[in-house]
């Protein structure tokens, strides 16, 4: 369960995140919201790459923000960035076994296990390809697979579908909604992609100008009129 | 534990080459060649380091050159205050160089780009600086260890006394330079240095201590760039503070640009290029700053032609003369 309490971000005058608290307690959650709205900026504030003015986050109950970004790594967060990063001179293997280097399993079971989530991501049988000889869409297989290994708690993903076919977009739909039954992970996704969130997300937040303006079922949410107001822009509500 | 000590073809040529010229050109070559032979194996394991640092992590050092001196000094320093065989203080002058570079590398680690290009400049301009003043320790007395005059001996180790056999050794720790970089880029730092290369955000993501593995690299470069100092310094018997200037930490690197950063041909050339082409020069009756020209020519040629260097477009003509070989063998 990840839980956020009064969480500002200031970027000089600029409000990015306005006290936005919102509790996720189901398997898959997505975030929306127009450009600006501060999805991404929240998404840093998890990875620890920007430091809240105030607030706090817990995940299963443990306090995320004194963590460094690699230590929130450790712990079991886990996320891929609107372009995937994927080192072009490793091997897909070497890319998702970079992920549980850390640990002190030992090497065969880390082999095992980067094995298992090429398996499920359906990249098993390119493992040896060189990064840089990859599609993009297999890039993000990679991305995802490494986001599987090394036990995480909480997966997320910023605009995983951009720049995808709709072949591809519900591809990785589907395995995102796999993600929560083979690991054990929350899963938190952000995207435009409004349809992609009604079909695999249960809770949705959706943000706009750094401010909640809705959050509960994926359904009602996106009927809210607020919610279509802030997308569409009609009169004030 | 198969694909560690997995020999690629690239591998294959570079032991081919070390075993050349372990085994053939210290016979070849007249003294003269033998000490042009042997400080270019010093500068080759140099050039490693800092090649490694460019292709690995994208980080300009620009200090090669003044750790060599460190490495050198501390080795002169241990061989006139103590009676340790040569690879004591060769083993003691990398690891404190490697500790120089680790310490070098904390505030330069906040800095990235141009920013860390400069502040290693800065660090080799002290250097030249500390060394002109205070010179190299020749078996002096006192902690600086400088006397006017002819210098003590310095100990080359016992089992290469001789011009030749002491080339064989140089060539030998190059070997093992170049193999302790490639066995860190197989393993677990070389996985996280890709990755940091690509971005530092994603390497944070992936839960690698960005950090710890910048310094280790520094380390890395510090260890070779020491044992090189040390290495130049059983080569000549002392030191002298010209060979450690600034404009030296920027020749070399600019030089491991022109040959190739990415692979150990790359290096080699850069070496030749450092500390042959002089010497040829030199035989010729040539003036050796003409070299300076030649050096300057083949950067504007890499850097508008040849982004993996010399040894780059030497390898692509390679491949395109045989092309059923596999295209990535390097």
């Amino acid at each position: 369960m990840l839980e956020i309490e009064d969480v500002t971000v200031r970027f000089g005058g600029v409000v990015a995140l306005s006290a936005v608290s919102v509790r996720f307690d189901k398997p898959v959650n997505g975030i929306i919201g127009p450009n600006g709205a501060g999805k991404t900026t929240l998404m840093n504030v998890l990875s620890g790459f920007v430091r809240p003015a105030s607030g706090r986050v817990s995940g299963d109950g443990e306090a995320l923000l004194p963590l460094a970004p690699h230590r929130r790594a450790h712990w079991g967060l886990r996320r891929s960035f609107q372009k995937e990063e994927i080192a072009d001179d490793l091997t897909v293997f070497e890319n998702v076994l970079v992920q549980i280097d850390h640990s002190r399993s030992p090497a065969r079971s880390k082999t095992a296990e980067v094995e298992a989530m090429l398996a499920l991501v359906g990249m098993a049988d390119r493992a040896g390809k060189i990064g840089a000889a990859l599609s993009g869409f297999e890039r993000r297989l990679t991305d995802v697979a490494k986001c599987l290994v090394g036990r995480p708690r909480l997966v997320m993903f910023d605009e995983p579908a951009g720049g995808m076919s709709v072949d591809e977009s519900r591809q990785l739909g589907a395995l995102i909604r796999q993600i929560h039954g083979a690991t054990g992970a929350q899963v938190l996704v952000i995207d435009h992609d409004v349809e992609l969130i009604r079909t695999i997300c249960e809770d949705t937040l959706v943000l706009d100008f750094g401010r909640r303006i809705a959050f509960g079922p994926t359904a009602e949410v996106l009927d809210d009129p607020r919610v279509k107001a802030a997308y569409l822009g009609t009169e004030e509500v | 534990m198969r694909q560690l000590f997995h020999v690629t073809p690239s591998g294959w040529a570079g032991l081919g080459t070390a075993a050349f010229g372990i085994l053939i050109l210290p016979s070849l070559s007249n003294s003269y060649w033998l000490s042009v032979f042997t400080s270019m194996g010093c500068f080759l394991l140099a050039i490693a380091g800092v090649a490694f640092m460019y292709a690995r992590l994208g980080m300009v050092s620009l200090t090669q050159v003044g750790l060599m001196g460190v490495g050198g000094w501390i080795a002169l320093r241990l061989n006139h205050a103590f009676d340790f065989p040569f690879e004591v203080n060769l083993a003691l002058a990398a690891t404190a160089t490697m500790i120089f570079g680790w310490i070098l590398a904390l505030p330069a680690l906040r800095m990235r780009g141009l920013y860390l290009a400069l502040v290693t400049l800065m660090a080799a301009g002290g250097l030249e600086i500390i060394f002109a003043t205070f010179q190299f320790p020749n078996g002096g007395a006192g902690f600086w260890g400088v006397q006017t005059g002819s210098g003590a001996a310095f100990r080359r180790p016992w089992i290469a006394q001789s011009a030749q056999a002491y080339l064989r050794y140089v060539i030998a720790c190059a070997l093992l330079g170049f193999l302790c970089i490639e066995l860190h880029r197989r393993l677990q730092p070389g996985r996280a240095w890709a990755l940091i290369r690509r971005s530092e955000a994603a390497a944070m993501a992936a839960g690698v201590n960005v950090t710890l593995y910048k310094t280790w690299a520094f380390g890395i470069a510090g260890l070779l760039g020491g044992a090189a100092g040390a290495l130049l310094a059983g080569s000549l018997g002392l030191l002298d503070d010209g060979t450690f200037r600034a404009s030296e930490s920027v020749m070399i690197f600019a030089l491991a640009v022109v040959g190739g950063a990415h692979s150990w041909q790359g290096a080699l050339v850069a070496a030749a290029l450092y500390k042959v082409l002089p010497a040829v020069l030199n035989i010729w009756g040539v003036d050796a700053n003409l070299s300076f020209v030649i050096f300057g020519a083949g950067l504007l040629h890499a850097v508008i032609t040849a982004p993996q260097g010399i040894a780059g477009q030497l390898l692509d003509g390679l491949r395109r003369l045989s092309p059923k070989r596999e295209a990535r063998d390097a």
